[in-house]
């Protein structure tokens, strides 16, 4: 199974850090389910795959993470397009969260639901964006430890 | 109503969504509701819209917190208040305040934290963890293996970094959830 932070970060099989986040398997499985079902999920509900590349991609271009910003345009490049009120919505509503986690007020979840969203839609875009936070802070937290283990 | 602001007492927290209700569940969303810390919770409950999402971040969330050996859990609650002070979220911060009090006796350093600021003077072992979280939090991009030699230097291994690393990112997490599907309920608002 292709894990994406050992992809991205280039941790080759047999290496120290490998072995690192071996110690923490549940870690691993889940932080690569959690990109599953959140980015390519079977029933993705009313937040098309397109959109949710495309929220993804937001997140970590405002975090600054290149890699994984390269990452996210390449699945938004490979995906249908998005009308764009939905755009504008969903792209304010995961600047805000990337940016103010704490601003968020109960006409922003009206905003989302005035251009369709339901109540699974709106939880499913906050953890979409809420992943790629910890994401992002998890892959670099590991690239720090990298260059430590190769030298 | 008091203004809210940080606080070593139990706080509640109110969603902005209607929470899926106990006796409606599917038996996917039971499944994953009683995979989480707290399965009756309205925040878990909230989560439960999107089963398949909650069903893979509950363990998570439980694996980075309470995994044994490597960093210690106070130090992993230490460092998830630290996110939750920098992004506002009370009601995190309240929680794993209070867990770290009781693992420690010692809440005075969140006192300090909350009251001083995160500069306030604290042992090398604290200063060192409460850095590293602030600026991973804050500019994940401006981090360096420079910032890693504070922690070298209070004696962290690969293991206690990878799970202060974890720490650190589940609360980028936690925190965005917590504040954009509802809101604290202090305490004095409760009925």
């Amino acid at each position: 199974m292709a894990d994406l932070l050992n992809t991205i970060l280039g941790v080759a099989e047999a290496s120290a850090l490998a072995a690192l986040r071996a110690q923490r398997p549940e870690i691993l499985q889940h932080t690569q389910g959690s990109y599953d079902v959140l980015l390519t999920p079977e029933d993705p509900g009313g937040l098309s795959l397109a959109e949710r590349a495309l929220v993804a991609h937001r997140v970590a271009a405002l975090s600054g993470h290149a890699a994984l910003a390269t990452h996210y345009q390449g699945l938004v490049d490979a995906s249908g397009a998005v009308a764009p009120a939905r755009r504008d919505a969903l792209l304010a509503h995961a600047t805000l969260l990337a940016t103010s986690p704490g601003r968020a007020t109960p006409a922003n979840l009206a905003a989302l639901q005035a251009v369709g969203l339901s109540e699974r839609d709106i939880v499913a875009l906050s953890q979409l964006v809420a992943f790629v936070a910890y994401q992002v802070r998890a892959a670099v937290g590991l690239a720090l430890l990298a260059p430590e283990k190769a030298a | 109503m008091k203004a809210k602001s940080f606080t070593l007492e139990a706080v509640a927290w109110d969603p902005w969504l209607a929470p899926v209700a106990t006796a409606t569940a599917t038996p996917k969303q039971r499944a994953a509701l009683d995979a989480s810390p707290q399965a009756n919770s309205p925040y878990f409950r909230t989560l439960a819209h999107d089963v398949d999402s909650l069903a893979e971040r509950s363990p998570l969330f439980h694996s980075v917190m309470y995994v044994p050996r490597g960093l210690k859990r106070a130090e992993r609650e230490l460092a998830t208040v630290v996110v939750s002070i920098i992004n506002g979220c009370i009601y995190c911060s309240s929680v794993h305040a209070r867990r770290f009090a009781e693992l420690t006796k010692q809440p005075d350093v969140i006192q300090a934290l909350y009251d001083q600021g995160l500069d306030t003077p604290l042992p090398a072992r604290l200063r060192a963890i409460v850095d590293y979280a602030a600026k991973l939090t804050r500019e994940p991009a401006a981090m360096t293996v420079e910032d890693l030699k504070p922690l070298r230097a209070v004696g962290m291994d690969d293991l206690e970094i990878f799970d202060l690393t974890n720490a650190v990112a589940m609360f980028a997490n936690a925190n965005r959830l917590m504040q954009t599907l509802g809101e604290p309920v202090m305490p004095e608002a409760q009925s």
